[in-house]
């Protein structure tokens, strides 16, 4: 079995694991970071984003073995010394959810967002977001979080 | 037990290769979910994504060389030349932006879907594809590359190392058109690109009309690209798209649209391209 290691939310970890691993079952399984959804499998809904290097990727679609190497980023890596990341405190803040199964994958697609976009409008908003399906709250208010995070930190 | 092997230098992986089993991986955003990636995921996997040179964007020889491991989020932030906006228009549409950060130029080419929507866009800018084995390089045009609904020419001990574009030059215009059954994440039902270029006394010199999704293969509308050439560049080129153009497609019912549809749908896109391209100015 080959040996996987990458920086997942700023640790070292390293496994050795079946080269058919999914980077999702890998962050999911092997390493109890349960806050990245697979509500899919089949690259569709984006609840499964992280980041990887900084870019947002569906782990559904991604081998661990992939990673190799990799600075991943997963929901639970966004949070410092016990406080919200902004984009998270902006979903609170705006009631960008409802069940909240898509929330961990909106999140970092809407980082990533940020990142490409510093000042979205909302058209851009619900641009960027089309490889996130949200089954509850509309759409409505996650659009409305991504723009008051934007511009909280300074776009 | 599966293996999976992801070499940094081009001649390890040819080397490999020629031993054979192996199933190439790039973005894996065709692979996985056609494989149910669980379950079925090919025994031997290839990833190509670390070879040296194979991703990446450069001029040489009056070519555009852009790497089969180049990502389209890579291609839309590239600094192309307007040619290369239909292009970039169609990398932007392809899936959502997680898939466009792992999906490249070359596995959507030798995936060689119908709806492949980078197979229309390269096809209209007379793309050759480089390919490599142990036996040496070899290249030959997109259109001979893609010999049937996912079959090319490509041998299994073979890795498509680049895509050859040859410079369209500064005066070259383009624009793509997909249609869906909504915006985003779906499959093509049509899609249109069209590649113009003007000459100074305002006709047009070259024109390139390729329709993707209307037939086993993307293919080109040499009759409308005939027709074209020699009139005027202004908003009368448009009313040039007749029904007898579209004579090689040969669409298909199925879920997402009908036969009939289809062609409706390639003949009004390509008049909205042309409009477009002709309303952004022939030359800047
Ligand atoms: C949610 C989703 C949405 C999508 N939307 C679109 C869309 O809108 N338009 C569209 O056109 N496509 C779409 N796709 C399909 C896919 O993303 C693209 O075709 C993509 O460009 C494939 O590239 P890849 O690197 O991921 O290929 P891979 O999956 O890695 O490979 C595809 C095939 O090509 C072979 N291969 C790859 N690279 C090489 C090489 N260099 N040499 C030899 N063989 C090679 C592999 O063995 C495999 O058979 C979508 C996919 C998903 C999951
Ligand atoms: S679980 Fe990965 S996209 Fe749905
Ligand atoms: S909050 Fe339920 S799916 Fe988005």
């Amino acid at each position: 079995m080959p040996t996987v290691t990458m920086t997942v939310n700023g640790k070292q970890v390293s496994a050795d694991i079946d080269p058919r691993t999914l980077l999702a079952d890998f962050i999911r399984v092997n390493l109890d970071l349960t806050g990245t959804h697979i509500g899919c499998d089949t690259s569709q809904c984006g609840a499964c984003t992280i980041l990887v290097n900084g870019d947002a990727v569906k782990s559904c679609t991604m081998l661990a073995v992939q990673a190799d190497g990799a600075e991943v980023t997963t929901i639970e890596g966004l949070a410092e010394n016990g406080e919200m990341h902004p984009m998270q405190a902006a979903f609170k803040e705006h009631h960008g959810l409802q069940c909240g199964f898509c929330t961990p994958g909106m999140v970092m697609s809407a980082i990533d967002l940020v990142k490409r976009h510093p000042n979205p409008d909302e058209a851009t908003i619900r641009e960027e977001l089309d490889g996130n399906i949200c089954r509850c709250t509309g759409y409505h208010n996650i659009v409305k979080a991504v723009k008051a995070a934007a511009d909280a930190t300074g776009g | 037990m599966a293996e999976y092997c992801r070499p940094a230098e081009l001649g390890e992986a040819l080397d490999l290769l020629a031993g054979g089993g192996w199933r190439i991986l790039a973005g894996g955003t065709d692979l996985y979910p056609a494989n149910a990636a669980r379950d079925r995921l090919p025994g031997a996997v290839l990833d190509i994504t670390g070879l040296d040179g194979l991703d990446g964007i450069g001029k040489q020889d009056g070519f555009w060389r852009i790497g089969a491991a180049t990502r389209w989020s890579s291609l839309i932030g590239a600094d192309l030349p307007p040619a290369f906006d239909g292009l970039k228009q169609a990398a932007a549409q392809i899936g959502a932006v997680q898939v466009q950060n792992m999906a490249t130029i070359g596995g959507n080419l030798c995936n060689a879907s119908p709806a492949a929507d980078g197979v229309p866009v390269l096809l209209g800018l007379d793309a050759r594809i480089e390919m490599a084995s142990a036996r040496g390089y070899r290249e030959m045009p997109l259109a001979e590359f893609i010999t049937g609904v996912r079959r090319t020419a490509l041998a299994p001990d073979e890795i498509v190392t680049a895509v050859r574009i040859p410079d369209p030059g500064p005066a070259a215009r383009s624009h793509f058109l997909k249609l869906g059954t909504r915006s985003y994440l779906v499959i093509s039902i049509a899609m249109v690109h069209v590649m113009l270029i003007a000459d100074p006394p305002g006709r047009v010199a070259d024109a390139r009309i390729a329709i993707g999704a209307c037939s086993p293969v993307a293919c080109r509308l040499s009759a409308l690209e005939r027709e074209l050439i020699g009139h005027p560049f202004d908003t009368s080129l448009a009313d040039r798209v007749r029904e007898e153009h579209f004579a090689p497609l040969s669409p298909i019912d199925d879920v997402r649209a009908t036969a009939a549809y289809r062609l409706e749908a390639a003949r009004e896109m390509t008049r909205r391209a042309i409009a477009a391209i002709v309303a952004g100015g022939g030359r800047r």
